[in-house]
């Protein structure tokens, strides 16, 4: 038990290790020499805010990993172009019903079993049947058979032309196992460390701490947008999980790690300042937005969602936390970065308080009690917004969402924030019509596609639990499934669009900021680039300097 | 150099200890007073709202204007600091009524049962003992929620085997002392025994205990809150400050040292009136 003595050493040591923070030791900044040369080998320590509890998943977290050890058929490259990986061509048959993948010869799985047409068929098959969760649920619908045409041709049969199949297969959600390894070890065992025919492989992971991965010396099969051919240049990442974004930071500053994740706003320019290289890749997507629950309580009413738009001023507050570095975003149904994205949707609802008070009278909250908030038949207008408080939503973002809440609290809102935790949160908590009135979230994607997975209807016989919005509308779905099978881009994104501004027109959705992918890299460890479906980090390319 | 205790008479010395002592006392009750007010009418002392955003102002330091500067939005932390006195407060006061009355039943029977249930008690007390508060309250958390229902739970819990150690003791000391034989002597009834001897005797430590307690309280739910298992936000309790400000610590250190040296002066001010109490108390003994 603490005594006096206890908390005036504590009170001592809790001065001296913010003194210590705040000197900020420099150590790890020191930028090499110009004439720095490439040394072979060594190891990086990387940073990374969220440990997943697989490596393999359908969460961006778990596709950051898997990224380094298990290969795609295809990637996609700067320029939105989707190129070869384990694919070397691709090409939809003249109905759209069938893709033909033709894969590159002579690649292995890190377990020694060839990466075959057998073994792509089965994992398609494998994602359906609930072996990643985010495949299953944009493939749900288009997909009907994985066809082995010869060794290293396989066809893939769908329900509905699906002419962005190809884009969609560039997410890490996609990628290649071997079928020996899932169909002959453990469940755990695939989880901890699938079997993938990457540049690297899952050595160990230490529970809570990181995971050691491995260079694939054998390695042959780099996408086409890599930067150089055969083995990666480092011998092993030691892939750390820092939750604490000011200690991700000083383990940066120290030396401790080579680079790190998340860089929260406030040190963006300092970290440049002292030369350390920062990626910045904005997901395309879903972006971070506020989803109305449509199905009960007051935001059936869509002047109520109106009113709340009205009362906010998203980019003041994005502008102000964000310092900068993560963009406002007015689209509530894709981020600006997303082919196909509609700005007319974006600007539909800028700062208004007076509209936002008037739709409110007219919706019946015209009284209000003495705190200010808005009544209605004795009941005030009270609505929850929960958030998962350090995985979806990052420190800036749960200080955006206070940000929020003060400023509906003028027109009237009383908004109730309840910051859950992760294990809660992807436990299902909050999840239910009956639980929450807004929902905060973002889904990253290439394309437009992801309006499919967040506002495809839910029914009885076809349930969608990402319907964030709880919003059964055949005309809105119409739209989207329309787009999804046009194979003119041009249409495609007209249809999309169309699909944005009924989201916006009827408030079903309003979007905040943008979700970023950033990384800070020490100056000693070049060659770090953001893979371009997701923002990975890639550590293929990356090579120490001395 | 000749030191001033050998220059001063022994009466002045200890005069000046005195007179140091009294101050410190005083300190902490004018300290303690500050809070109290703070805590039933904040709008006293707050100079602006605590949740009020002005983002052309955020992350300012000290100023004449914002005396702790402000944070991200804004927002007044002085005002912050004032309005999150009374959810503190609640919950240093609500942690340590919980902890002390687990404490006050498991440590009587302990002391006071047939030697099997005793036994038995104990061992639930070093069970609580080896059981890490702070998974205790991350338990508690995932079945409540987190809120400073929570955090009074799982620190009154967390707090109380030890609490319960040191009752048992006074008990048993009380319960082996010269007067309770006396009394045992003259033939005085189980009852009034423990009703006029062992509990008054054994209960008097206890309200030293509860001060120094409050101020340890409000560390052990800082550190919860610290861990983001405190109240929510926009709540300004100390604990949720700290936490908040530590994003900034390295360009904004009055998010983070300010809230934190609040706490420290509470749980000190709680404390020294603490010791003060348990010197008087014991004068009183003599």
């Amino acid at each position: 038990m603490p005594t006096m003595k206890s908390i005036t050493a504590t009170s001592i040591a809790l001065g001296l290790a913010i003194a210590v923070t705040l000197s900020g030791c420099a150590g790890g900044g020191q930028a090499p020499a110009t004439d720095a040369k490439r040394v072979s080998g060594g190891t990086i320590v990387y940073g990374h805010q969220q440990e997943p509890a697989c490596v393999f998943g359908g969460w961006i977290e778990q596709a950051y990993l898997s990224y380094q050890v298990i290969d795609n058929l295809v990637s996609l490259d700067a320029n939105h172009k989707v190129v070869p990986w384990l694919a070397e061509t691709w090409k939809p048959s003249d109905d759209q019903l069938s893709w033909t993948f033709t894969l590159k010869k002579g690649v292995t799985f890190t377990d020694g079993t060839p990466v075959d047409a057998a073994a792509v068929a089965y994992n398609f098959d494998y994602w359906l049947q609930g072996g990643n969760s985010t495949a299953e649920v944009w493939l749900q619908g288009y997909y009907r058979s994985a066809e082995v045409v010869d060794a290293t041709t396989v066809r893939i049969n769908l329900l509905k032309p699906y002419p962005r199949l190809a884009d969609n297969l560039t997410q890490s959600y996609f990628g290649i196992q071997s079928e020996k390894a899932l169909t002959t070890r453990s469940k755990e065992e695939n989880c901890a460390a699938p079997i993938g025919s990457g540049a690297f492989i899952v050595e160990k992971w230490n529970r809570g701490e990181d995971i050691i991965l491995k260079r694939n010396k054998n390695y042959t099969s780099p996408p086409a947008n890599a930067k150089h051919t055969g083995a990666a240049y480092v011998d092993t990442i030691d892939w750390k999980f820092i939750s604490d974004p000011t200690t991700r930071v000083a383990t940066l500053r120290s030396g401790e790690t080579n680079a790190i994740y998340d860089v929260p706003a406030i040190e963006w320019k300092n970290l440049e300042g002292q030369k350390y290289q920062l990626l910045k890749y904005v997901t395309p997507g879903r972006p971070q937005q506020i989803s109305f629950n449509t199905a009960q309580g007051p935001f059936t009413d869509e002047k109520v969602r109106q009113a709340f738009a009205y009362s906010l001023n998203r980019r003041q507050i994005v502008e102000t936390i964000g310092r900068g570095v993560i963009p406002y975003e007015g689209n509530g149904g894709v981020s600006q970065t997303t082919p196909g994205y509609s700005t007319k949707a974006a600007d539909l609802y800028s700062y208004d308080p007076k509209k936002a008070n008037s739709l409110l009278d007219a919706a019946g909250w015209n009284q209000k009690d003495s705190s200010g908030y808005r009544v209605k038949d004795g009941k005030t207008l009270e609505v929850v917004l929960p958030y998962g408080a350090g995985s979806i939503i990052n420190a800036d973002g749960a200080s955006i969402l206070q940000g929020v809440q003060e400023q509906a609290k003028a027109v009237g809102f009383k908004v109730k924030l309840v910051p859950v935790p992760q294990s809660a949160f992807f436990g299902g908590a909050y999840s239910k019509p009956a639980e929450r009135d807004l929902a905060v979230g973002y889904w990253t994607a290439v394309n437009a596609g992801i309006l499919y997975i967040n506002w495809r209807q839910s029914l009885p016989d076809d349930p969608n639990y990402n319907n964030a919005a709880f919003l059964n509308d055949p005309t809105l779905e119409s739209y989207i499934l329309q787009a999804n099978s046009t194979s003119d881009v041009a249409e495609q994104n007209a249809l999309y669009q169309k699909a944005q501004d009924y989201i916006a027109e009827h408030a079903l959705a309003i979007g905040v900021y943008d979700r970023l992918s950033t990384l800070a890299v020490s100056p000693s460890l070049k060659g770090v680039w953001q893979e371009t479906a997701q923002g990975g980090p890639v550590f293929y390319d990356a090579y120490f300097v001395k | 150099m000749t030191s001033l205790r050998t220059v001063l008479p022994a009466g002045a010395a200890s005069r000046s200890i005195l007179r140091a002592a009294a101050t410190g006392l005083y300190l902490s009750i004018t300290v303690l007073a500050f809070f109290a007010v703070a805590a039933i009418v904040p709008g006293l002392l707050a100079t602006h709202s605590p949740t009020a955003l002005d983002l052309s102002h955020s992350l300012e330091g000290p100023s004449w204007q914002h005396w702790f500067g402000t944070d991200e939005s804004g927002r007044d932390l002085y005002s912050r600091v004032v309005y999150g006195t009374r959810e503190s407060l609640a919950i240093g006061i609500g942690a340590t009524a919980v902890s002390i009355s687990i404490a006050l039943v498991l440590g009587s029977i302990a002391a006071l049962a047939r030697r099997f249930v005793a036994g038995a008690v104990n061992r639930v007390i070093e069970i609580l003992f080896a059981f890490p508060t702070l998974l205790l309250a991350l338990l508690l958390v995932a079945v409540l929620g987190p809120s400073a229902m929570t955090q009074i739970v799982a620190v009154g819990i967390g707090t109380a085997p030890g609490y319960a150690r040191i009752i048992r003791g006074q008990i048993l000391s009380a319960k082996d002392s010269g007067y309770v034989e006396a009394a045992v002597a003259l033939g005085h009834s189980r009852r009034r025994i423990l009703g006029a001897h062992i509990v008054p005797n054994a209960v008097r430590p206890l309200v030293a205990i509860i001060t120094l307690s409050i101020g340890q309280s409000i560390v052990w739910a800082s550190s919860l809150a610290f861990l983001g298992l405190g109240v929510a936000p926009p709540a300004s309790e100390w604990g949720a400050l700290l936490d908040a400000g530590r994003t900034y610590i390295t360009q904004a250190w009055w998010l983070i040292v300010i809230p934190g040296l609040v706490i420290v002066t509470l749980a000190l001010a709680a404390t020294t009136l603490g010791k003060h109490i348990q010197n008087i108390l014991e004068k009183g003994e003599k």
